[in-house]
């Protein structure tokens, strides 16, 4: 589903990303986990195709194609979802509005037909139910006023209702208290498929009990210097960081 | 002389149509033009350009009006002899030449005495610009005004309507038919010496509107008059009144297009509105005159006074525009709160696109107690289009306890373009509180970058998103104006992006 | 020609250079009429009326040094009595690579900036009056990386005189880059006069320059001060402005800055405060530039009594300024009803990549605050005190040091009203 190799990626003049490397197969769940600032929103943003940041080196496939190469909206299509870290606002953009003609423009470049008000109502019906989000949430401007872990369950559920095929998950569970971190692993539970692949961005190990991953990766300077099961992200709770760092510690010359 | 052809129109539609595929994306981008752009094929009785207390009286004559309105016409036009054209601070403007002007157009043949007689060009013109005249389209339940060059070729509901005691009527009309209400209120809020383009108007005004509502009564359905110009080299000089008794209330709109000409024609229009105690009149314009071509050639000169008086306590007037059309807009909606406890509001969309200028805004003078205003402006330049917002909030002595709310917005989009903020802040009574803000920014990377990475394609994005910053204007339209309003935006930016 | 312009220009036919050119543009176009945007609500109708006596004129009473020291500011002095500079009260010595020279001392230096000026100018007539009559002021330069450490006191007095005088001083200050200045300056007086004083600066800071501007305006309360600063702000370099407006019965000041150079800087802390029938006009007229410019301008105004307050608030980012930050906020308190605030924020923008904002108030003091010390125990009058002073003091909340800016809060409290007023 999902081959990155090698990647480097320069933002603002610094190289972030220094020959990350990952790949995940349909059906699989990978945890990426790491330090404050260590790039993987770095990465979760260029796998969307966000501006300004630069790939110096390395390459991204996605289902055989050059990711690299897409637009954003055409990665959409294509199946990349981003659950953004921090969910921009857009004022007076009605969130209903804004759904539908995202999941219109997507459905329109696969060729598929479009959804009537009708059917698209009913699609987020049965979502909103299963997050239990306020059907008022709909009513407003994109984010606009949304608390914390409002704006993050609102990602889970455009989620729900665009069904991608590869889920970049950004810290999706900071913010959320308990109960709603359950509902949101129970609502990326339920969209488990083996055609669908995730990559849960988190520096929690709990959210992990909640969604078992198949492989969890540390990424630290810009790479990935460890992954294992899920048992690594239990030492890294024990241990911290540091753990991983001493472990490694000449590998980056390598 | 205006016997123009609809062929060049109908050419360059299949010019456009050329590569269609049938596809919806290229129906879309064909509906992004100037979709008003065409010129009716009608005979007109024009007067030969030039301006004189000869065209004053010829202009009087032909609309057969009354001594009165001759002299007052007169009056207005000896003093703005003596007027100087304003100083364009912010404008790109070459100077106008009064002499070349055609000051009077109107379809050819007798007055229409009813819709019936109004000739099938003409309905099918307003058809065209999805102006319903004709019978079937009364089920629409907007009375409407419409106004060809110079004169205003039929009004809709008239018969129901003064049923309930309300005239709506051409101002030509009503000069005649209700003398003792125009002499009453005719100059009275824009007095004829006001600036120098309401000296103009007041001298050879041709046609507009004229709205009485009566004590007590609300008007039941929207009113509106939809404006157009065909003929080439004629200035357009409306003149509205509306008037709502104590307790009376009514909602207008006023509409406008203008084909697609390589001249700059002058549009200078006043426009007076009298709140009496209690009452309300809300007052919105999607103007859509022609804005001339990429390179700035050709559109029209918009120079409007508009002005509205709360004379009554607890009365309120509304200004909610959305100007995204004409080469130079210059107009100021304002609003004297003399009632105490009177209201004021003012909400505006801007667009200019290409070479568009405008420099809009409004004055809200508060003289009453307790008087409340409010100003929302959202200000959008793209490609060279340079826009400004002017406005004067006044808090005079005896506005004990007067409140004023301003937010101005800008939106840049492109290299090349200007936003401009020019509010004036005066303040007499220091129990008053007058807040104002204003931003400008360019689109957000981060709402566009969110957008596309949900599927939305680049331009839709920024139509959506310029779409949401209007948002709190929009909703002040009536729907169907709203929805013409937001379609307008999107026609006008094509091509702002990228 | 009104009296003002004949009182100040006859009898002057000998001005040669930029001087006279000055002075036949000034005849031609007289002072600004009410019609000029820029003069819009301050009218010069009464000083055109006005005859002065040519300074420098003898000064009857000079104050001893202790009556203007500010502590904390005790770096090299320059003290200018009535427009001429006062060799016995100032003090030239300075830290190393800081240059000083009174005009008076140096006519040739005057000339050489006045120069250098020429042609920079606008059509101002203040500027114009300066430029043709000027012979007083000081050039200070500051060389590349040099630190000019404590502060340079800059004081302006106006002393009673046999009769209404007229002054103009010329101020030229430069900064190498990477230089630091820390300069007061510092208008004061008392009522016995009437004078007119006509200050013009132009500030030039290098690369990577930083100078901190006290402005404290304490003058008579029936002087009539006319002030013009030019900044020039390159590369890297700040400029971190403080201005206190207290005195004057009309005063005008104009405050422009060019934010000329990639990554230049601009903090604008000020405050005015009227009573009586004081009239202040400023001008914040603010250019982004160059790229990434970032400015910050933050003024209050508290007018009671008669007074009038105007603050203009100009900012605008020229074509290509991209990266241009620009905020701007004016807030104003109106304390009685006679009294009146103009406030007239503006953004004049022509690039894209910019953020910019301002917002303007006028109103009173908060409610809920009042009401709150109220509850507390504090009498309405006390608690409107208290309130309007920390309205005011914000403006100085970053000012170093302490006892500097306690200074200027006790300077403020004598200016607000007083309890039972
Ligand atoms: N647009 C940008 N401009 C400048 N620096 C950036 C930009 N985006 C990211 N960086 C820098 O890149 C580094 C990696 O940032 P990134 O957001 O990918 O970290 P992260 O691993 O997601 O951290 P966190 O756990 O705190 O979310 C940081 O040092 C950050 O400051
Ligand atoms: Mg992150």
């Amino acid at each position: 589903m999902l081959k990155i190799d090698n990647l480097h990626v320069r933002v603002a003049g610094r190289e972030i990303l220094k020959g990350l490397s990952l790949e995940a197969k349909a059906g699989e769940v990978h945890a990426i986990m790491g330090p404050n600032g260590a790039g993987k929103s770095t990465l979760g943003n260029v796998l969307a195709g966000r501006e300004g940041y630069e790939v110096t080196a390395g390459t991204v496939e996605f289902e055989g194609q050059n990711l690299l190469e897409l637009a954003p909206e055409e990665r959409a299509a294509a199946g990349v979802f981003l659950a953004f870290q921090y969910p921009v606002e857009i004022p007076g953009v009605n969130n209903t509005y804004f759904l539908r003609a995202a999941l219109n423009a997507q459905r329109r470049q696969r060729g598929e037909a479009e959804l009537d008000s009708m059917q698209f109502l009913k699609k987020v019906r049965e979502k909103l139910a299963v997050l239990h989000l306020k059907d008022e949430l709909l009513h407003r401007a994109v984010n606009e006023g949304f608390s914390g872990g409002e704006k993050k369950r609102n990602e889970i559920f455009q989620l729900a209702l665009l069904e991608p095929k590869l889920a970049i998950l950004d810290e999706t569970d900071s913010g959320l208290d308990i109960d709603a971190m359950k509902l949101v692993a129970d609502g990326v539970n339920a969209m488990r498929d083996p055609a669908r692949s995730f990559l849960v961005i988190t520096h929690y190990q709990r959210l992990l009990d909640y969604i078992v991953p198949d492989v969890v990766h540390v990424l630290a300077e810009g790479r990935i210097v460890e992954s294992g099961d899920r048992t690594l992200a239990h030492e890294l709770e024990a241990h911290g960081y540091g753990w991983v760092a001493g472990r490694h510690a000449p590998a980056g010359a390598a | 002389m205006a016997t123009e052809r609809i062929q060049m129109e109908s050419e360059l539609r299949d010019r456009l149509r050329a590569p269609a595929t049938g596809n919806e994306a290229v129906e879309a981008a064909l509906s992004r033009r100037y979709d008003a752009g065409f010129v009716t094929d009608i005979e007109s009785d024009s007067l030969p350009p030039g301006l004189d207390e000869g065209t004053v009286r010829a202009i009087s004559a032909r609309k057969h009006e009354p001594e009165w309105m001759t002299e007052w016409r007169l009056k207005a036009y000896r003093h703005w002899l003596t007027m100087t054209p304003p100083h364009w601070a912010k404008l790109r403007i070459g100077p106008i030449d009064f002499q070349a002007i055609s000051y009077y157009s109107a379809p050819k043949g007798p007055k229409y005495k009813s819709l019936d007689e109004v000739p099938r060009e003409l309905i099918e013109t307003y058809d065209k610009l999805g102006v319903p005249l004709h019978e079937r389209a009364k089920l629409a339940g907007v009375a409407v005004d419409a106004v060809f060059d110079s004169v205003s070729v039929g009004t809709t509901f008239q018969k129901e309507l003064a049923a309930k005691g309300i005239v709506f009527c051409s101002m030509s009309e009503a000069v005649k038919s209700h003398p003792e209400l125009v002499k009453k209120y005719l100059g009275t809020v824009v007095p004829q010496g006001d600036n120098y383009f309401a000296a103009l108007n007041s001298a050879v005004f041709s046609d507009g509107s004229f709205v009485f509502i009566p004590k007590g009564v609300r008007c039941p359905m929207e009113l509106s008059t939809y404006f157009r110009i065909n003929a080439g080299h004629t200035g357009q000089f409306e003149r509205t009144l509306i008037i709502a008794e104590e307790g009376a209330s009514v909602s207008y709109l006023e509409g406008c297009t203008a084909p697609m000409r390589d001249e700059n024609q002058l549009h200078a229009a006043v426009v007076e509105l009298v709140a009496l105690d209690d009452a309300s009149i809300k007052y919105s314009t999607v103007q859509n005159w022609y804005p001339g071509d990429e390179n700035g050639v050709g559109g029209i000169y918009n120079f409007v006074t508009k002005r509205g008086e709360c004379r009554g306590p607890r009365s309120r007037i509304v200004w909610t525009q959305v100007e995204t059309g004409s080469a130079i807009t210059w107009k100021y909606p304002s609003c004297v709160l003399r009632g105490d406890d009177s209201a004021g509001e003012f909400h505006s969309v801007a667009l200019t696109h290409h070479c568009q200028q405008a420099d809009t805004g409004t004055k809200m003078i508060h003289i009453g107690r307790n008087t409340k205003s409010k100003i929302v402006s959202k200000g959008i330049s793209a490609g060279r289009g340079q826009n400004t917002y002017r406005g004067l909030v006044k808090i005079e002595k005896g506005a004990e306890g007067a409140r004023n709310h301003t937010q101005c917005d800008s939106l840049l989009i492109g290299k090349r373009c200007g936003a401009h903020t020019f509010p004036y802040i005066e303040v007499k009574n220091p129990g008053a509180i007058v807040e104002h803000e204003a931003t400008t920014s360019k689109i957000s990377e981060d709402q566009m970058f969110y957008c596309r990475s949900r599927g939305i394609g680049e331009e839709d994005a920024v139509s959506m998103i310029v779409d949401g910053f209007c948002k709190q204007v929009f909703r002040e339209l009536p729907m169907e104006f709203a929805v013409e309003a937001k379609k307008l935006l999107e026609v006008s930016l094509e091509g702002a992006v990228g | 020609m009104g009296a003002f312009l004949d009182s100040m220009l006859a009898g002057r036919d000998g001005l040669g250079g930029v001087r006279a050119e000055a002075a036949a543009a000034l005849l031609r176009d007289g002072l600004p009429g009410p019609r000029e945007e820029a003069w819009k609500y301050t009218s010069l109708r009464a000083l055109e009326q006005r005859r002065y006596a040519p300074a420098p004129g003898e000064a009857t009473d000079v104050p001893a040094l202790a009556a203007f020291a500010l502590p904390g500011v005790d770096g090299a002095r320059l003290v200018f009595v009535n427009g001429v500079f006062q060799p016995a009260l100032s003090d030239l010595q300075a830290a190393p690579g800081v240059e000083i020279l009174p005009y008076r001392e140096h006519p040739g230096q005057l000339d050489k900036d006045l120069e250098g000026h020429h042609g920079t100018g606008s059509a101002d007539a203040f500027l114009r009056l300066n430029t043709a009559l000027v012979e007083d002021g000081a050039s200070i330069r500051v060389v590349a990386g040099a630190d000019a450490g404590a502060p340079i006191h800059l004081v302006i007095l106006g002393a009673p005189a046999a009769a209404d005088l007229a002054w103009q001083l010329r101020l030229q200050v430069e900064l190498g880059a990477g230089a630091r200045l820390s300069l007061v300056e510092h208008h004061l007086g008392n009522d016995e006069h009437a004078h007119l004083g006509n200050l013009v600066a132009n500030y030039v800071l290098g690369a990577g320059a930083r100078l901190e501007l006290l402005q404290v305006q304490d003058a008579g309360e029936r002087a009539t001060l006319i002030r013009r600063g030019s900044f020039h702000v390159g590369e890297d370099a700040q400029l971190a402005a403080t201005t206190l407006e207290a005195g004057a019965q009309m005063t005008r000041h104009d405050f422009r800055v060019h934010l000329a150079g990639r990554g230049a800087r601009l903090e604008s802390r000020g405050v005015f405060v009227l009573h009586g029938r004081q009239h202040a006009d400023t001008h914040m007229d603010v250019r982004h530039e160059a790229r990434d410019t970032s400015s910050d301008v933050l003024w209050r105004g508290v007018a009671d009594q008669r007074s009038r307050g105007v603050f203009h608030g100009a900012i605008t980012i020229a074509e290509g300024a991209d990266g241009a930050d620009a905020a701007l906020s004016n807030k104003n308190l109106l304390l009685s009803p006679q009294a009146e605030i103009d406030t007239q924020p503006a953004l004049e923008i022509y690039a894209d990549e910019v953020k910019a904002a301002h917002g303007a108030t006028v109103g009173q003091l908060d409610e809920q605050a009042l009401f709150y010390l109220r509850t507390r125990g504090i009498p309405l009058d006390a608690a409107r005190r208290i309130l309007v002073s920390a309205f005011c003091s914000a403006v100085f909340a970053d000012l170093q040091p302490a006892v500097l800016r306690e200074r200027l809060d006790e300077l403020l409290a004598t200016r607000l009203p007083q309890a039972g007023e």
